[in-house]
């Protein structure tokens, strides 16, 4: 009896992997879609081997949308527009998409696999993105956590970006870490240094690609971004700017203020840094070293809870009391933010408060 | 016992460099249901929900987000300070969402204890009962819990 049955259960099981095996083959060789033509922004058509997602099709054509979790479906970034052939809405997209989203036929690249032609809308700012493999040139500690790390271009050699812009990191596989992950990190360095990116990094605990940056990284190790992506960038007019950044949000900053050096400006401008404590702060003397070079600008860090050891003399609390004294006109002020939510939350509202415009609030929030 | 597919799957997302630097099961080497049986087991003996817990770690969390550049003193007992970093974490039980990477750490000055949790965390204890595996980096005890939670 017994053998009987275990001679059954081996007969179903060897059916089952049969069926499976036969199932795999029928995907591999019975599913070729043939070349389809994807076509972008009704201007431009690329054509690609069917099967593969849209995101990756893309990639192949070195468009690159951006994705923060490498096509895992898990980051809801990579969204565009599919206007046809894109198939049914899958369940994990549904999450990452809003009402509006849903309407305007909006999906996630990652999951719409390509079978047939295709017509989508991506922004135009795409396609200036490409891979680059760069090397590591120079890497400075700025505080306990965080670490300024200079990437020399290699292929391509020159980069063409805005101040304000990010880029996507591919860590390698190390320690017992055996896939590369994707991550987003604001590019410090000016535009025209166009051979070389520098990123602000702080150590994120249980991060994965922070820890790869951190603790594995050196001088002459290999790495592999793409970019430029982002819409956060100085905007070309002539108002007053408030900028306030916390934490590692002043890699932007940084860039703006480099470009803005070379460019030259007259704009009235302050710059509030939150930070907990002096062991948070950094680059103090170098954003400090602007207040020479433009006509009206400073520089105000500001310390939530400075150490009695810190000896802090300057601005102390959170930073939005201290708008009232920068802000002269709200209606022809201009507002550049980069931290955490909750930062960007609570200074949006108390700019908005004081008069300064919702759509001249623009920001880089983490995440 | 033999794992299913589903468990097989959500085992592999909790494997070092999958979602988080050093995953979500420490040293432990028990099935994944036999971990959270014993924790909903010790739940139970200490007559507290995994929905109670979640909601207090979520209250603690909205009251400490709200003072983001320093921590927050609640009821003369907690000190609460909630960090949030870049990026986001998805659910290692294929749960839809994405959790943004929060820190919260929470003191007790009653007992002494301070705890520290994710968003991820509360998620996966009020869904999964999940309070990761012994000597995870982020594993938080039932019992430990309850007592730095509530004075």
């Amino acid at each position: 009896m017994l053998m009987q049955i275990l001679k059954d259960v081996a007969v179903v099981s060897g059916i089952s992997t049969l069926l499976a095996v036969v199932l795999i083959i029928a995907q591999k060789y019975l599913s070729d879609y043939g070349i389809c033509k994807i076509n972008l922004n009704k201007k431009r058509d690329v054509s690609v081997e069917g099967g593969s997602s849209l995101l990756n099709s893309l990639a192949e054509e070195q468009i690159f949308l951006p994705s923060a979790c490498g096509g895992r479906g898990s980051c809801g970034t990579c969204k565009c527009k599919v206007n046809s052939g894109g198939g049914p809405l899958l369940p994990t997209e549904k999450p990452f998409l809003s009402k509006t989203e849903l309407a305007d036929n909006v999906r996630l690249a990652c999951q719409v696999k390509v079978k047939s032609d295709m017509e989508i809308n991506v922004p135009e700012s795409i396609f200036n993105i490409r891979r680059f493999q760069a090397k590591v040139h120079e890497i400075i500690d700025y505080t306990y956590d965080i670490k300024g790390i200079t990437l020399k271009l290699v292929s391509p050699d020159t980069i063409d970006f805005q101040a304000g812009q990010f880029v996507q990191i591919e860590s390698q596989a190390y320690a017992k870490i055996k896939q590369k992950v994707v991550r987003a990190y604001s590019i410090s360095s000016k535009p025209q240094d166009n051979d070389r990116i520098q990123l602000i990094i702080r150590l994120v605990p249980e991060g994965i690609c922070t820890t790869w940056i951190h603790k594995y990284l050196e001088e002459g190790s290999d790495v592999t971004f793409t970019g430029p992506y982002g819409d956060f960038y100085i905007r070309d007019t002539e108002a007053d700017i408030i900028f306030v950044a916390g934490g590692s949000g002043k890699a932007p900053m940084k860039s703006m203020l480099e470009d803005l050096q070379v460019k030259g400006t007259t704009r009235k401008m302050t710059y509030f840094f939150g930070a907990r404590t002096a062991k948070d702060l950094y680059l103090t003397d170098e954003m400090r070293s602007f207040e020479q070079v433009f006509s009206d600008f400073k520089y105000e860090p500001v310390l939530s809870k400075p150490a009695p050891e810190d000896k802090w003399k300057g601005k102390t609390g959170f930073v939005m009391p201290y708008f009232q004294d920068a802000i002269r006109d709200p209606k022809n002020t201009e507002a550049y933010l980069c931290g955490s939510p909750g930062m960007i939350n609570a200074v949006k509202k108390s700019l908005i408060a004081m008069g300064v415009p919702d759509d001249k609030i623009y920001y880089d929030s983490f995440g | 016992m033999k794992k299913s597919p589903l468990e097989i799957k959500i085992l592999s997302k909790m494997q070092p460099g999958e979602i988080t630097l050093n995953g979500f099961l420490g040293e432990d080497s028990r099935d994944l249901y036999d971990i959270i049986a014993e924790d909903e087991r010790t739940l139970e003996t200490l007559g507290v929900s995994a929905n109670e817990l979640a909601d207090k770690m979520q209250y603690f969390t909205d009251k400490s987000s709200d003072s983001f550049m320093d921590s927050v003193e609640i009821d003369e007992i907690f000190i609460v300070d909630t960090e949030v970093v870049r990026g986001k974490l998805p659910c290692p039980f294929s749960h839809p969402g994405i959790y943004r990477k929060t820190i919260t750490t929470l003191t007790n000055k009653k007992y002494n204890i301070t705890i520290r949790w994710t968003a991820l965390n509360i998620h996966l204890i009020k869904e999964h009962h999940f309070f990761e595996g012994k000597n995870s980096a982020f594993r938080l005890d039932p019992q430990v819990l309850l007592k730095a939670l509530f004075a």
